[in-house]
């Protein structure tokens, strides 16, 4: 069993992220290898690497970045056009996908920074920027579907007949991505980061130097979902102008937030919790009652506004002190 | 008049509008090694204002200032307290969410790259200010008014500042926190050999710690000298108690 509040202590972090890969290692089998169950799960992994990536540029730095799909499906289309017209293996197509991303990411994120964009206009303009990806790659491709070339089983071009590689892949690059937050946040970086998204002014009258460590963030935030979006189009099979989808940003961030903004075991909960109820509902009801899981997003984020605003965080952190006073016999 | 070599810092004819305002209008200081000088005036008298002009929050309209003989005039607030001005908040800016040795250890961090040294640096510094012990893992939505002030205070003194600019730390006390602040105000002068420029509203505080004042009126500077200088000039009164009706 994962034990999440072992993550708030970063003593304990190598244990638990253990304690995650043994347990994310079993699933396929508990799911009996079904591929239908297996592709949810790797859908889970992916969903969650994104919001802990986001973590570090809107838990940490504060910043209410909604770009997240559109910097993976970027990263995607660079990776999955590469395979698909010249042949070029994933494992180059990822590392130039996370640059193109970290690239674009550095074009956006310096004027933006420079020019002091705060708060809802931030999180219009990176709204802003999925929407113009996509019309970018539909100017460019048309709303004709790309298709990844198809192989049997296939480590050259990361194509397979089963999801099994993929989601071990993306089980990797989550615990990658789940370890950068521990180290960010006991590092400087960490510091500085928190107490950007503290109090901007503040930070920066300490000596920090927020344009810097900002773009930092967000550059690392670009990077892994640029990355990772070179196994999202093989886990789909297809590139299109529908990866840029804005909903899928505006999903990151709200389970990033729901998650309790910045705490990594409350981040990988809500990820994990929120996707996993997400697809357990659409499969459910999804013929009967359509958009049933948008309702429970929005309830959710009612309730949790409303009794705990520092989300699934405050809830960990409400059983710690009741499990150290139970502990300490009080 | 002390020249300008001796000051550590200097402002020369510094001015800043804000549409029609003028909130500073040309003003001149110097701020000389290890006193503390107290800059008092009524509300909107333009102390803030010439306090962010200093620490890089405003650039500026007009007007120099310079810091240990360097220009400092329009630089950044993270690139002007590295060069060695630190300050605090009028109105405190707390990270609520961080523990109150967190918020100290950002400061330390300037100085000193490694998380765990800054950590126990910060332990030093909290412990400097009397910031109780116990409440060092309080986090920064969870402590008193005076507490906030002592952290701004310390998180300040973290990033080993030459000058120290206060903006209004007295305000908001009680007298006997006021006095406990007096104490370690002059400690960290005497004992740190911290210069500081005190920004206060509270006569008595200010009075009492400073041999030099300077008085600003609707953003210039209308009287300096010592606390019983300032006191009977006759500007300063008009200032703060407006004109005798004729």
């Amino acid at each position: 069993m994962i034990k999440p509040v072992a993550l708030l202590g970063g003593r304990s972090a190598l244990y638990s992220i253990i304690a995650i890969a043994i347990a994310l290692a079993l699933i396929p089998l508990v799911l009996g290898y079904n591929m239908y169950y297996v592709y949810l799960a790797a859908q889970v992994v992916l969903v969650t690497t994104m919001v802990l990536a986001w973590n570090i540029i809107g838990g940490y730095a504060g910043q209410l970045d909604l770009a997240s799909s559109g910097y993976m499906a970027l990263g995607g289309a660079v990776s999955g056009l590469l395979l698909a017209f010249y042949n070029v293996t994933p494992w180059l197509g990822m590392p130039l996908g996370a640059l193109t991303a970290a690239g674009l990411a550095f074009l956006i994120g310096y004027p933006t920074f420079r020019f002091g964009v705060k708060e809802v206009w931030y999180a219009l303009s990176t709204a802003a920027l999925v929407v113009i990806l996509q019309r970018v790659f539909w100017l460019i491709y048309g709303s004709t579907e790309i298709y990844m070339p198809v192989h049997r089983w296939s480590w050259y071009h990361l194509r397979f007949s089963r999801y099994e590689p993929l989601y071990y892949m993306l089980v990797v690059i989550l615990l990658v991505t789940l370890w950068l937050n521990i180290r960010i946040k006991n590092s400087k970086l960490g510091y500085y980061l928190t107490a950007i998204g503290e109090d901007e002014l503040a930070a920066e009258a300490l000596g920090i130097d927020t344009r810097r460590y900002k773009l930092y963030a967000l550059l690392i935030y670009a990077s892994i979902l640029g990355f990772v979006g070179g196994i999202y189009v093989n886990l789909t099979s297809i590139v299109s102008f529908r990866m840029f989808d804005l909903w899928l940003g505006i999903v990151v961030a709200v389970m990033g937030i729901i998650g309790g903004l910045g705490s990594i075991a409350g981040v990988f909960m809500a990820a994990v919790i929120l996707r996993t109820l997400e697809e357990y509902l659409r499969s459910m009801f999804g013929a009967t009652i359509p958009g049933i899981h948008l309702l429970i997003y929005g309830l959710l984020l009612i309730v949790v506004g409303v009794l705990k605003p520092e989300g699934f965080a405050g809830f960990l952190k409400y059983f710690r002190r009741r499990l150290a006073r139970g502990g300490s016999g009080g | 008049m002390v020249a300008v070599g001796s000051a550590i810092l200097s402002v020369r004819n510094v001015t800043k509008r804000f549409g029609g305002l003028v909130a500073v209008n040309r003003m001149s200081m110097d701020v000389r090694s290890n006193e503390m000088l107290g800059l008092i005036g009524p509300n909107g008298a333009g102390k803030t204002t010439l306090f962010n002009c200093i620490t890089g929050v405003y650039r500026p309209d007009e007007g120099r200032v310079f810091f240990e003989g360097r220009e400092i005039t329009g630089l950044p607030p993270h690139v002007v307290v590295r060069r060695g001005i630190a300050r605090t908040w009028q109105k405190v800016r707390p990270f609520k969410k961080m523990t109150v040795l967190d918020a100290v250890t950002v400061g330390a961090l300037l100085k000193i790259p490694s998380v765990e040294s800054a950590k126990e640096r910060a332990r030093e510094v909290l412990e400097f200010v009397g910031f109780p012990k116990e409440k060092f893992a309080r986090l920064g939505s969870e402590i008193t008014l005076i507490e906030h002030k002592l952290v701004d205070l310390a998180r300040a003194l973290a990033t080993g500042p030459k000058l120290l600019l206060l903006d209004e730390v007295a305000a908001g006390l009680r007298p006997h926190e006021m006095d406990t602040l007096a104490k370690v105000l002059l400690r960290i002068r005497d004992e740190l050999g911290v210069t500081m420029v005190i920004v206060e509203h509270v006569m008595r505080f200010v009075m009492n710690l400073s041999e030099r004042i300077i008085v600003m009126h609707e953003g210039v500077k209308i009287a300096e000298g010592t606390p019983k200088e300032v006191a009977s000039d006759p500007r300063v009164i008009e200032a703060y108690l407006g004109t005798k009706p004729v």
